[in-house]
């Protein structure tokens, strides 16, 4: 069988978990039932991201082939929709649904929930004492970058507004699926920013215009937060205030349906 | 992992302890008798459960599985002692479900649980459901720090152990699983014995064809309403045969089979759990999954399972439907390992609540 070109790029890309980059990218992609690659299209190029949804051998072989190509295409769509808005997401470089490859910028920088206290845990949750130690260094690498918390949130909320008014629902907001550029890889014609928060991996995103999606993408990365990190209430509240004040008059709607589905998500602990 | 080995806060016992476990949050009543010995081990000396078995095409009301409760509760708990062979003197301490559950039946075994408790002058425990099942799970499969799948009929979470607390990373948003193949089991007029899931299972086998059905994870979060209303709406389509009327189609007829849809039905749902689970243990790094509760017992959901744990080259561990589905032992476990932890329940305290969730539990026995 003849190799498809998207197979023989992979198999000359570097995989991620074994990259040099792996400590800030590899779990980046709390979606990581896909394999993630380094790759060049071309010697000079600079790098590009692969996500390969390879074949889950678990799923039914029919079911797997409609939904790995569905979410190829529909990522792609979803994307392409982003940077015509004007949301900070990653270009797309290449597509292929029929091998669920998909090829997009390559960002330099750190996902943001390393960046957040809690975010690091699962690096030495056994251990407090380098627990307290990676705690730290979180304000570190944020100063790094240029931001305070409160500063990270109120783009995490403009940014998640954004594109909320085009009607793109992500579909698996968390801390993970955002990335924080370094300072050293942006130039921006802004001269007080020192950084942009890029959405990434919109493997689960949609189409909606509904308030309902909306409220439930909101509500998803308010759980997020909660399970990981500690005390994060008064951060959500300021993504929150921010993603109110860029949404305009629709926010009203939308806080109302987000209160509605977090009641449903309390009724859920009912039966046993 | 590197990193030293946390004390367990759980002193090693001094004397042997014995606790009896009452469950009936649902349709089964349950009474099981463990043991924590002083050389560390945990033995289950008896396990007893009656099943409250509704006629097909019907669930089971709170009111009327309060009355089975209170009907078996006496009979099973005589049969639990006895099997164990100890007398209830001997016992240390009375654990029963405090919830979540139907709030009918759980009345009757607090009931039950608070009665014995004044006769034989001994500690009652409350027990939260969902972490006896995951107690239980820990102990009969000896998974150390798991990624847990909980699914039964009234339950769908994600939960991970995290600073003495069960977390909950995903669940459904709306019904449970096991609610949702009950329901369809009811649709098709399927047995309720011994349980419609596993007459589910069993039509399955015989399903051929993969009809398309939504497929809603959310992130971590599964939505099953609306594929029970998708799978449902099939039943209505011209092409839906019933058993009888497959038979006498010729063999290339495009027809739908109540088969054809358990089988679409169960690899559609449990696709998207082994999702969601992939990518809770992806999130928090772990390569241990442990699935409990009455769907747990489903062998082609263990069978999936075990694949992704394959590929990510981890562990998947599953119990068997005595300890899968409700039962008095888990009740009993999760009960003792409080009360050596010095918890106790107050007479006054122990109601019971329809609404107690995984995470409000303080987990003080691990570290």
């Amino acid at each position: 069988m003849a190799v498809s070109l998207s197979q023989s790029l992979i198999q000359t890309s570097l995989p991620i978990s074994q990259g040099a980059e792996a400590a800030s990218y590899l779990r980046s992609f709390s979606d990581s039932i896909l394999k993630v690659y380094k790759a060049q299209l071309s010697p000079e190029s600079p790098p590009i991201l692969l996500k390969y949804r390879f074949k889950k051998h678990y799923r039914h072989p029919n079911l797997d082939l409609n939904l790995t190509r569905s979410r190829i295409a529909g990522e792609a769509r979803a994307l392409l929709k982003c940077l015509r808005s004007g949301v900070n997401v990653p270009g797309i470089r290449m597509v292929d649904a029929t091998d669920g490859v998909l090829g997009i910028d390559w960002i330099d920088g750190q996902s943001v929930r390393k960046l957040l206290p809690g975010g690091t845990e699962d690096d030495g949750p056994d251990d407090p004492e380098n627990q307290n130690d990676t705690q730290a260094g979180n304000y570190n690498d944020l100063k790094e970058y240029g931001v305070s918390v409160d500063g990270l949130m109120k783009m995490v909320g403009i940014e998640i507004a954004k594109m909320h008014r085009v009607d793109v629902i992500h579909g698996d907001l968390t801390t993970s699926n955002m990335m924080l550029r370094h300072p050293k890889s942006f130039s921006s014609s802004v001269t007080t920013l020192t950084t942009e928060l890029v959405l990434i991996d919109f493997g689960l995103s949609y189409q909606s215009t509904l308030t309902e999606d909306k409220a439930v993408d909101l509500y998803v990365l308010e759980r997020a937060f909660s399970s990981t990190h500690p005390d994060s209430e008064p951060m959500f509240t300021s993504v929150l205030a921010a993603y109110a004040n860029t949404m305009g008059k629709d926010w009203p709607a939308i806080k109302n349906r987000l209160d509605d589905v977090r009641l449903r998500g309390r009724k859920r602990s009912m039966v046993g | 992992m590197p990193g030293k080995i946390r004390q367990t806060p759980l002193k090693s016992a001094d004397r042997d302890y014995l606790a009896l476990g009452l469950e009936g949050s649902a349709n089964k009543f349950g009474a099981g008798i463990m043991k924590h010995s002083k050389d560390g081990s945990a033995i289950v000396l008896s396990n007893v459960r009656h099943t409250y078995v509704t006629p097909p095409g019907e669930g089971f009301q709170p009111r009327d599985t309060a009355l089975h409760h209170r009907e078996w509760a006496l009979k099973v708990i005589d049969d639990c002692l006895t099997k164990a062979g100890v007398s209830m003197h001997q016992i240390d301490c009375i654990c029963f479900t405090k919830g979540p559950g139907m709030g009918a039946p759980l009345q009757s075994v607090a009931l039950v649980a608070r009665t014995l408790s004044l006769l034989f002058n001994k500690p009652l425990v409350g027990v939260n459901h969902c972490v006896g099942h995951i107690e239980m799970g820990r102990e009969i499969t000896g998974a150390q720090n798991p990624v847990v799948l909980y699914v039964s009929g009234g339950n769908t979470q994600v939960i991970a152990y995290s600073r003495q607390c069960y977390r909950i990373f995903g669940e459904t948003l709306d019904i449970a699983v096991g609610n949702c193949l009950d329901r369809f089991a009811r649709i098709i007029n399927l047995s309720n014995d011994p349980a419609p899931g596993y007459n589910i299972e069993q039509e399955a086998k015989k399903g051929k064809r993969l009809l398309p059905l939504p497929y809603a994870t959310k992130g971590m979060d599964v939505s099953l309403s609306g594929i029970l209303s998708a799978v449902e709406a099939y039943t209505l389509d011209k092409r839906f045969r019933t058993q009888e009327a497959s038979a006498d189609s010729p063999p290339d007829e495009d027809i739908i089979t109540p088969q054809d849809l358990c089988f679409s039905l169960q690899e559609t749902v449990y696709a998207m759990l082994v999702e969601i689970t992939e990518r809770a243990m992806a999130h928090i790094g772990s390569k241990e999954v442990l699935i409990v509760g009455g769907v747990g017992s489903n062998e082609r959901l263990q069978q999936m399972m075990g694949i992704m744990a394959q590929e990510r080259r981890g562990l998947v561990f599953a119990t068997d439907e005595r300890f899968c589905i409700d039962n008095g032992i888990m009740i009993a476990q999760a009960g003792l390992l409080s009360y050596r932890m010095g918890f106790e329940t107050p007479l006054a305290k122990s109601t019971c609540t329809q609404r107690f969730r995984t995470d409000e539990v303080h987990v003080a026995w691990r570290s």
